[in-house]
């Protein structure tokens, strides 16, 4: 497809990565030259020069043919222009980034004035990613499919579950008799599909699939199952916090957020009127202690530096909170901090980032089979996507155990008839069916792309 | 230097020119010659493209791997393009054509890079096998090798720009669709397309379709091998003449614009600066070459004479229709000048290329506005857009380099104790890639009499003007060959 992107920033940049690695005809707008010249070299991209709300850069940039054309600058109202003019060129499809929270507000209104075909606002994406974390606070990372019928988890494996050092296969009937499944691991830098072979080892970071009621049970089995969380401790007052703290109201958690700007303070408490909001560093220690930090279920570092936001999640962990959540928009730190334990790391510009790839791999898709969910696990080394099965997929109504899938690809769920099944060998996928696929490092566009490629009569044999 | 990824990247070069000649292989199958001087060289070329290619290694590929790789793949190509000409020097000795294999390079090297220069004393006794191969090699590399590879080859990844800016002429490489392979597919198409045209106006022209084909190569990469010894004068057909310095002009513009006149975008085509300026120095120079010729064709024929050489030169093609080596003083000074400036960046053709030479005029101008305004502040535009300053600093570094190189390899072939003439004109063609130069190299000559270190100072010369200086200067610096 041909998809043009405005704004070369951070989600810019990841999602034209992503894009032109999935082989799409992908074309940068952007002023700073700087910016245009990385993704030039580091990218298959072509780049335009130009402000991306004028007429003369998108049509340069050829907006008027494009399948998807993407605003992503720093600038709300630049986004909706341009989206408003890619679409009057003839642009099939607009997204635009809009995270002001006044705009927020009013954004059904604007989406159907504009013609913007989707609004993404990554501050509230990020929010309400997190307010899921805190929901479920044992896991460090959940994500759902299938209107929450399924759910994705990831833990971090400790020195004495009874998962590590033997087999997965070698594991008791109380834990196998559950609806859920080992779909992935992290250990180190690297992804694993675990096969019943996999042995686990302490730091690993494994993620489940499966019924929210078979995970729960496992997590009793595990002695990791952590209370609800009551008291919620938020550092940095940005959009995010807002967003955040009035879903979190709303949940009937009490929140304490600091923030360093006294104004910022006053908005706040006036916008949110059952948060304690109070002004001061964040990162002041003394501050932190004298609010009484220990005392309170989550911990969520929200500043707009990701060092800080680092660190001081460290000394929350050190004070023994239950759950501890930082944002970073870099993916090196990610990894440095989990490797000292802080394994809930939100970054706002990978959940932005997947979530357009996820509508753009569904409109790319709608000819096969349908993706409706996309989920980055494993440092964003794997990935998990949810299929509506159609009737041109191949291998339909053959056990699994005769279906030759690629390497490091599973088949984790299949929903069948409403029903959730953790697939064996003797399972069947039909049409109609929805499946949820684990992928390491190779892209799955439709159904299909999971088989290894076979002679033609094994797949005559097939159907 | 990701070593391991250079030489894969390499060894699928060499497969890719192992598979271009099939083609020279079946016209000597056509033509009943001994098909040897090809049956020899593809086994080796697969062989060891195979091996190189079978490398495993990480991808990771930054752009001194895509200069290093580029530079080492010419020099590369070039040794394994001589084989033809080697075997088949031979197989018959009694020629005399090719005496070492340092010819058989030179040779190679000046078809790849579109050059022309021949140590040959007479084309006329080469099988058509061979001069077929020596005009394809124009063709192959005046569009780059490594482009056609990137548009064959399953894709190299998100970074082959950097293998396309390596090899692409002009200061600045863009891109005319987003993906690098279907840009090159695109130029390979434009390309393609340009040739068959031009073989098929040689044809109604009279010239027999192997001669026809054979020069619609040696135009396309604006190179300037030829079947006959006089070349294109041979034919004596002002008809051929004409229409071969028309696709000589048109070899020598941007193929991006040839690209936007396809998008239905001809006024923002014809409104690009540097064509502009091409047409503009090619015009002028015509009518001064015709008005200080005229004396010399009483008969007529002063304007027709005069624009197939100045488009052969300033497109680097380097045919002759007429030896201007005779002509006066004033005319072959000019021509001269036209061997710097060179074709437009983005075309097969060679030279400094009018974009830089644009570029430094307006410099240039904008310096003395400085002098004279100390505190204005000034950009300098190209096509209504403004320039980085670090592109006119590269493009300034390059014509620095280029004259530096240029110097210092006509001191090295100085030794060989020709006149001055000679000796600098040598230089200039080989590193515009143009052919023939004046007085012993002129267009009635050949580069057969210079030295063996000459012919490998030229070759060399040959490369860095193709590559555009950077690639082999990369190859020589130390620093890039420390193991990653």
């Amino acid at each position: 497809m041909d998809i043009v992107i405005a704004g070369d920033g951070k989600v810019g940049f990841t999602l034209a990565e992503h894009l032109s690695q999935e082989d799409h005809n992908v074309t940068i707008i952007d002023t700073n030259d700087e910016a245009l010249k990385r993704a030039s070299d580091m990218l298959d991209v072509m780049c335009v020069k130009g402000n991306g709300a004028t007429l003369s850069a998108l049509q340069e940039a050829g907006a008027g043919k494009a399948d998807v054309v993407i605003a992503a600058t720093s600038m709300d109202e630049v986004n909706m222009i341009c989206c408003l003019a890619a679409k009057r060129l003839g642009a099939k499809y607009a997204i635009a980034r809009v995270r002001n929270v006044e705009y927020a507000k009013e954004l059904s209104q604007l989406k159907k004035d504009l013609d913007i075909d989707l609004i993404i606002n990554p501050e509230n994406a990020t929010a309400v990613e997190i307010a899921r974390l805190l929901r479920f606070p044992t896991a460090a990372n959940i994500d759902t499919f299938c209107r929450g019928r399924v759910e994705l988890v990831g833990l971090r494996l400790q020195e004495g579950d009874f998962l590590c050092g033997q087999p997965l296969a070698g594991l008791d009937h109380r834990v196998r008799a559950l609806p859920m499944l080992f779909c992935a691991a992290e250990r180190g830098e690297s992804a694993i599909i675990p096969n019943g072979a996999f042995v686990p080892q302490p730091g690993d970071k494994l993620y489940l699939i499966g019924q929210p009621f078979g995970i729960n049970q496992f997590f009793k089995l595990l002695g990791r199952y952590t209370p609800k969380i009551k008291d919620v401790f938020i550092v940095g007052g940005g959009r995010i916090a807002h967003y955040l703290t009035a879903a979190l109201e709303h949940l009937g958690m009490h929140v304490k957020l600091v923030e360093r700007s006294m104004e910022r303070c006053r908005q706040l408490s006036d916008m949110l009127p059952h948060t304690l909001v109070i002004c001061g560093d964040g990162t002041d220690q003394e501050l932190l202690e004298s609010e009484n930090v220990g005392a309170c279920d989550a911990f969520i570092a929200l500043t707009d530096r990701d060092e800080d936001n680092l660190i001081i999640s460290l000394y929350a962990l050190q004070q023994k909170i239950a759950k501890v959540i930082a944002k970073s928009n870099r993916q090196n730190y990610a990894g440095i901090a989990r490797s000292v334990g802080l394994d809930s790391v939100i970054s706002p510009k990978l959940i932005t980032a997947s979530q357009i790839l996820q509508v753009v791999r569904g409109m790319q898709n709608s000819k096969g089979s349908v993706m409706n969910a996309l989920y980055k696990i494993a440092g964003g080394q794997a990935e998990a996507m949810e299929f509506v099965v159609s009737e041109k997929t191949r291998g339909l109504g053959v056990p699994l155990k005769d279906l030759k899938l690629k390497k490091g690809i599973l088949l984790a769920v299949i929903i069948h008839q409403n029903q959730v099944v953790i697939p064996e060998g003797s399972s069947v996928i039909r049409a109609g069916d929805t499946v949820i696929i684990v992928s390491r490092d190779k892209v799955i566009l439709d159904v299909n792309d999971i088989y290894e490629d076979r002679p033609a009569d094994a797949v005559e044999g097939a159907e | 230097m990701n070593f391991k990824l250079v030489f894969r990247l390499a060894g699928r070069v060499l497969l890719v020119e192992a598979a271009a000649m099939l083609l020279p292989l079946a016209v000597t199958l056509l033509y009943r010659e001994n098909p040897l001087p090809f049956l020899i060289p593809i086994p080796i070329l697969l062989a060891v493209g195979l091996a190189l290619s079978a490398l495993k290694g990480k991808d990771s590929f930054f752009p001194r791997e895509g200069f290093f790789a580029v530079g080492l793949i010419w020099l590369l190509i070039g040794f394994f393009g001589a084989l033809p000409f080697f075997c088949w020097s031979r197989l018959n000795p009694g020629s005399g054509l090719f005496p070492h294999f340092i010819d058989c390079f030179f040779e190679s090297v000046s078809g790849f890079t579109t050059t022309g220069s021949s140590i040959l004393t007479a084309v006329e006794p080469l099988p058509k096998g061979i001069l077929f191969w020596r005009s394809f090699t124009h063709w192959l590399g005046g569009m780059g090798v490594l482009v056609l590879a990137l548009a064959l080859l399953p894709s190299m990844g998100s970074r082959s720009l950097n293998l396309m800016k390596a090899e692409s002429p002009g200061p600045v490489v863009s891109k005319l669709v987003p993906k690098t392979s279907q840009s090159s597919k695109i130029l390979y198409g434009i390309y393609c397309v340009l040739t068959g045209a031009q073989v098929i106006a040689l044809r109604l022209a009279g010239m027999p379709w192997y001669d026809s084909v054979v020069h619609a190569f040696a135009t396309a990469g604006t190179g300037g091998f030829s079947t006959r010894n006089l070349s294109v004068a041979a034919y004596q057909s002002p008809a051929v003449e004409i229409i071969i310095t028309v696709f000589m002009l048109l070899f020598s513009i941007n193929f991006a614009l040839f690209f936007l006149v396809l998008c239905g975008k001809v006024k923002q085509a014809l409104q690009s600066d540097e064509l502009r300026f091409f047409l503009l120095v090619v015009a002028a120079s015509t009518l001064l070459i015709a008005f200080n010729i005229a004396g010399y064709y009483p008969e007529g024929g002063a304007l027709r004479h005069a624009a197939f050489q100045v488009a052969t030169i300033i497109s680097t093609t380097g045919f002759a229709s007429a030896d201007f080596n005779l002509w006066p003083e004033f005319s072959r000074c000019l021509l001269v000048i036209l061997m710097f400036i060179g074709a437009c960046a983005g075309s097969t053709g060679g030279g400094l290329k009018c974009s830089r030479v644009l570029l430094i005029l307006r410099c240039i101008k904008r310096e003395i506005r400085r002098v004279i305004h100390p505190r204005s502040v000034n950009v300098v535009k190209l096509d209504g857009r403004v320039v980085e300053e670090d592109v006119l600093c590269s493009v300034l570094i390059f014509f620095a380099a280029y004259l530096f190189i240029i110097l210092g390899a006509s001191l090295l072939v100085a030794l060989d104790n020709f006149t001055f003439g000679t000796t600098f004109t040598a230089v200039v063609a080989c590193i515009s890639n143009i052919g023939p130069g004046l007085e012993m190299v002129g267009p009635m000559g050949n580069f057969s009499a210079f030295s063996g270190l000459s012919k490998l100072i030229l070759s060399l010369c040959m490369i860095v003007g193709r590559l555009e200086v950077l690639p082999i200067l990369v190859l020589l610096s130390g620093t890039a060959w420390k193991r990653s």
